[in-house]
């Protein structure tokens, strides 16, 4: 049966639909579309809830970076050193946020879209500053700086929190990551592990030198006579426990300063998500050691 | 030598003998094993630490299970590399021979690598087993391919560079796209002696005593090598047998040492030469000494290594600074020893038949050519998977086209250095990569990465430039008394492709993020190419290809010998310095745009002589031709196969011109 207000019914429908969409577009069209070659860069967008539309090995950040997760609307890029550049620019990005590790692409990328280079790890600067600083840094070319305040505030009450959790223990930390069955890497001044001891009142046994990122590759042998609490990152190189259990040096150190305390993986050159994600785990790591 | 006719290098002060630099070596070991020894336990404490752990000090606990064995360790692999790199050259006859040619380690590099990233159950039950399967199994590759041909040296030499480029190739794609999970392999790479007990020690040992003994027993037979094939036949020997005893003896002393400790370069290169140079000439000797300059040799770099590892941030592996210590020790050996003792190595021409008509051929490969260059500009991936591109899409075009260019030029411009660099010296294993002046633009590259906050890509390709000057003026004057000799010519640009290639592990060593760079600038990638240098690097092959054209009669006598070139009215030594100045532009001008490690160089020219171009002018023509088709296709495919991701086009024409260059090898 035909009657108007069916008609009516039947116009309404699509327009309010379009109107809707129309309305949508316009609030989805102001937020920069951002396309980043860096993973910490690209965990502090998405921690500012902000994701970049296109990012650098994105397999390779699910795997070392592991939190905050990249939304799978994120298109891959290929490899950090070497984006594909007709792929970006068929993105077509509003900006591109790189560090300066990739300063020689600035000239080709900025034929696609404005690049901004941001720093971290400066020698000679306090870190944790320079993460909030960078931090407010990507907030501000996203437009949302109450989003930076947001994120830092949590970051430091849940650090304050964490700290008051922790006993009086004063026991140095001596944080190491495997690289093989004889090496590791030992972290100390300049890097992201240290500025979070520091944040929760905790001593870096580490006092020898490192490198521009806060770390320093040294044999086994150079952790014996320090008096400390081992803590080992994951992931262990394939094979390499295996190896330890024949070590007897690593037994010996093991003997000697006690069990070490294992951590999952956590990115050790990101920002403040992987800040917090370290402080998180080491504290509960040292209540879980100590409820023992 | 053929060089006899030709004025000699002014003779050395005094007489080094082998056995002088063993005990000065020897004396020098022991100084600062004392003196290591005395600032720790005291000598009696620290002599007895090789026994047990003395106290409960963490001094004697490192000196017992760290500092001792990794001692035992240096003495073992320097003596075992040394002495598979005497067995090696006189397999082989060929002094730029040594434990790495048959492609050993970059076989355990690979099977090291692909266990991690596959099958990481297999490294549980030893990495040592991984390793020594891997260089097993590259061994056999090498042996399959020569079989058929006897294992006759030269052809032995080009399976194992090709093997070794293969592995090699497929390594670094495997490090570029899983930087992160490899980077401990890395340290693998630059041979680290650290031990942190006495159970590698254990496993060398024996392997390499029984290694010793079979080398003894094999001495009298491998002496008869020196000796023309026909006279050796009628002698009575199997040659092949003979060949496939010392090189596997070799090979199994190289896995032994490289699964334990990783790669140390340059001792089983050097220590041979030095003794060599030094006046040992029949192998017996040869053997002896070079085992024991190569064991105290590693042992005294290690020991000053320790000695001054406190005041560094990271960690310098031992192999790493072996061969940055050793090359210039042998730059500076170089124009003081006198050369000779060993056979020349056999022309290049024993692979290949000529074709019947070589510019038949040529036409074919310009026309390949042609198509190949219009698919590669049109056909590729996007967003929405394969497309064809109009010839009119400029947004697409404008980051295509200076690719192609460049991968043309520079693989022409490669090519015809590879070409004037293998006639020259007569020696199949030369390539403009070997010459060291893309291994001086790229250690200039790497300092410059790592010692500047933010480099441009114009700062890099000054500092490329500045390193290439360097090497060339480097290659000049070590080689300017000696008439630029073939032979040391080489082994110069040896010495500096090893200084290069030990800065570069050390770099990747060190764990920094910026390695990721390096490797990706490193593997021969038109990546940073725009319109302007790709013009720039196309104009630039035109007008070196055709200066090099008036040069064919040349080429042509030269791998006959000085005294026959020269009998024949041809300025030997200036056209050797008129072909090394053109090598020397045409690399550098290359390397500058697709990176040092292409290789193209060293494939190009035999791939056109397995087609068939064998005389000097259709030689660098066919090779020309093929270089730029090789480069071409691999760019292309390089940025196919993997998409999004890119492979840079040097690995791909290395994995490419390799796969031709095998079955080239195998068919005839």
């Amino acid at each position: 049966m035909f009657h108007p207000s069916h008609l009516l019914a039947r116009l309404i429908g699509p327009l309010a639909l379009l109107f809707a969409f129309a309305a949508a577009t316009t609030a989805t069209a102001a937020p920069t579309r951002l396309a980043t070659l860096d993973w910490t860069l690209a965990e502090t967008l998405i921690a500012l809830d902000h994701p970049p539309v296109a990012a650098a090995q994105v397999d390779a950040y699910h795997a070392w970076v592991r939190e905050p997760k990249m939304p799978s609307s994120v298109s891959d890029l290929g490899l950090r050193t070497q984006p594909n550049l007709e792929l970006l620019a068929s993105i077509d990005p509003d900006r591109i946020l790189i560090s300066p590790m990739f300063a020689n692409l600035a000239p080709r990328l900025e034929r696609i879209a404005p690049v901004d280079t941001l720093t971290l790890f400066s020698p000679g600067r306090d870190t944790w500053d320079e993460m909030c600083e960078l931090t407010r840094s990507v907030a501000a070319l996203i437009d949302r700086p109450q989003a930076a305040t947001r994120l830092i505030e949590a970051t430091e009450a849940e650090l304050a929190d964490l700290t008051s959790r922790l006993d009086d223990d004063a026991t140095p930390l001596l944080i190491v990551q495997f690289m093989d069955a004889r090496h590791v890497r030992v972290f100390g001044e300049n890097g992201l592990y240290q500025a979070v001891l520091e944040r929760l009142g905790l001593t870096n046994a580490w006092t020898g030198n490192t490198n521009a990122w806060g770390f320093s590759l040294v044999p086994l042998e150079a952790l014996v006579g320090i008096d400390a609490r081992l803590v080992v990152v994951k992931p262990y190189p394939a094979g390499v426990r295996a190896s330890l259990a024949d070590s007897g040096l690593w037994q010996e150190l093991v003997r000697r300063q006690g069990a070490p305390l294992i951590l999952e993986p956590v990115w050790s050159f990101g920002a403040l998500p992987s800040a917090r994600r370290f402080a998180d785990l080491l504290v509960t790591a040292m209540e879980n050691a100590n409820a023992r | 030598m053929p060089a006899e006719s030709l004025p000699r290098p002014p003779l050395p002060r005094f007489r080094l003998t082998p056995g002088h630099a063993c005990l000065l070596l020897g004396l020098l070991a022991a100084t600062l094993a004392v003196m290591h020894l005395q600032a720790s336990l005291g000598l009696t404490g620290g002599l007895l630490a090789l026994f047990s752990v003395p106290d409960a000090s963490a001094d004697s606990l490192v000196l017992h299970v760290a500092w001792w064995p990794r001692l035992a360790m240096a003495l073992l692999a320097g003596g075992g590399l040394a002495l598979a790199g005497v067995l090696m050259q006189q397999v082989l006859r060929n002094p730029l021979a040594a434990p790495t040619t048959l492609g050993v380690t970059s076989g355990a590099n690979l099977a090291l690598m692909a266990a991690s990233l596959m099958a990481p159950g297999l490294l549980a039950l030893g990495r040592e087993w991984v390793a020594l399967a891997g260089g097993g199994l590259a061994m056999g590759l090498v042996f399959l391919l020569a079989w058929r041909r006897g294992l006759s040296p030269i052809v032995v030499v080009l399976a194992g560079l090709v093997i070794n480029l293969y592995l090699g190739a497929l390594g670094m794609v495997l490090l570029l796209f899983h930087q992160e999970a490899l980077k401990g392999l890395l340290i693998w790479g630059a041979g680290s002696l650290a031990q942190n007990g006495w159970q590698d020690a254990a496993f060398l040992a024996p392997r390499l005593a029984l290694a010793g003994l079979l080398a003894t027993w094999l001495v009298r037979p491998l002496a008869l090598l020196e000796l023309d094939e026909a006279g050796a036949r009628s002698l009575g020997i199997s040659l092949k047998h003979l060949r496939l005893a010392g090189l596997g003896l070799a090979v199994f002393i190289t896995g032994c040492v490289v699964s334990v400790v990783g790669i140390i370069g340059f001792i089983g290169l050097a220590a041979p030469n030095i003794v060599r140079l030094a006046g040992a000439r029949r192998l017996g000797p040869r053997l002896i000494w070079s085992t024991l300059l190569g064991a105290l040799l590693l042992a005294v770099t290690d020991l000053l290594l320790q000695r001054f590892s406190g005041l560094l941030p990271t960690m310098i592996p031992t192999g790493a600074f072996t061969a940055a210590l050793g090359a210039p020790l042998l730059l500076w050996l170089i124009p003081r020893l006198r050369f000779g003792g060993n056979a020349p190595p056999r022309e290049a021409r024993a692979v290949g038949s000529r074709h019947p008509a070589p510019r038949r051929l040529a036409t074919k490969l310009a026309a390949a050519l042609m198509a190949l260059a219009v698919i590669a500009l049109l056909a590729g991936q996007g967003v929405g998977g394969w497309q064809w591109a109009s010839i009119g899409d400029g947004d697409l075009l404008q980051w295509r086209l200076p690719r192609l260019l460049a991968a043309a030029g520079s693989g022409v411009m490669l090519a015809i250095a590879g070409t004037l660099i293998q006639r020259l010296t007569a020696n199949p294993m030369a390539s403009p990569e070997i010459l060291g002046i893309s291994g001086g633009s790229a250690i200039a590259l790497i300092g410059a990465i790592f010692l500047l906050p933010a480099p441009s890509n114009l700062t890099l390709v000054g500092a490329g430039v500045l390193g290439a000057l360097v090497s060339l003026a480097v290659l000049v004057l070590v080689n300017r008394n000696s008439g630029f000799q073939p032979q040391r010519l080489l082994l110069t640009g040896v010495a500096i492709t090893a200084l290069f290639e030990a800065i570069k592990s050390l770099v990747l060593a060190g764990g920094d993020p910026r390695g990721q760079q390096i490797i990706a600038w490193l593997s021969g990638s038109t990546y940073y190419v725009d319109l302007t240098s790709a013009l720039t690097v196309t104009g630039a092959a035109l007008v070196l290809a055709l200066a090099a054209a008036p040069l064919t009669r040349w080429l042509d006598i030269l791998p006959l010998g000085a005294p026959s070139a020269a009998a024949l009215g041809l300025p030997v030594v200036r056209a050797r310095l008129a072909l090394l100045a053109l090598v020397a532009l045409l690399t550098a001008t290359a390397t500058l745009v697709v990176g040092p490690l292409s290789f193209v160089g060293l494939l190009a020219p035999h791939m056109a002589r397995l087609m068939g171009f064998s005389r000097a002018r259709a030689h660098l023509a066919g090779a020309a031709l093929t270089g730029a088709l090789l480069m071409v296709l691999a760019d292309w495919l390089g940025r196919q196969l993997l998409f999004p991701q890119e492979i840079p086009a040097g690995l791909v024409a290395s994995l490419l011109g390799g796969a031709y260059f095998m079955w080239g090898l195998g068919r005839r």
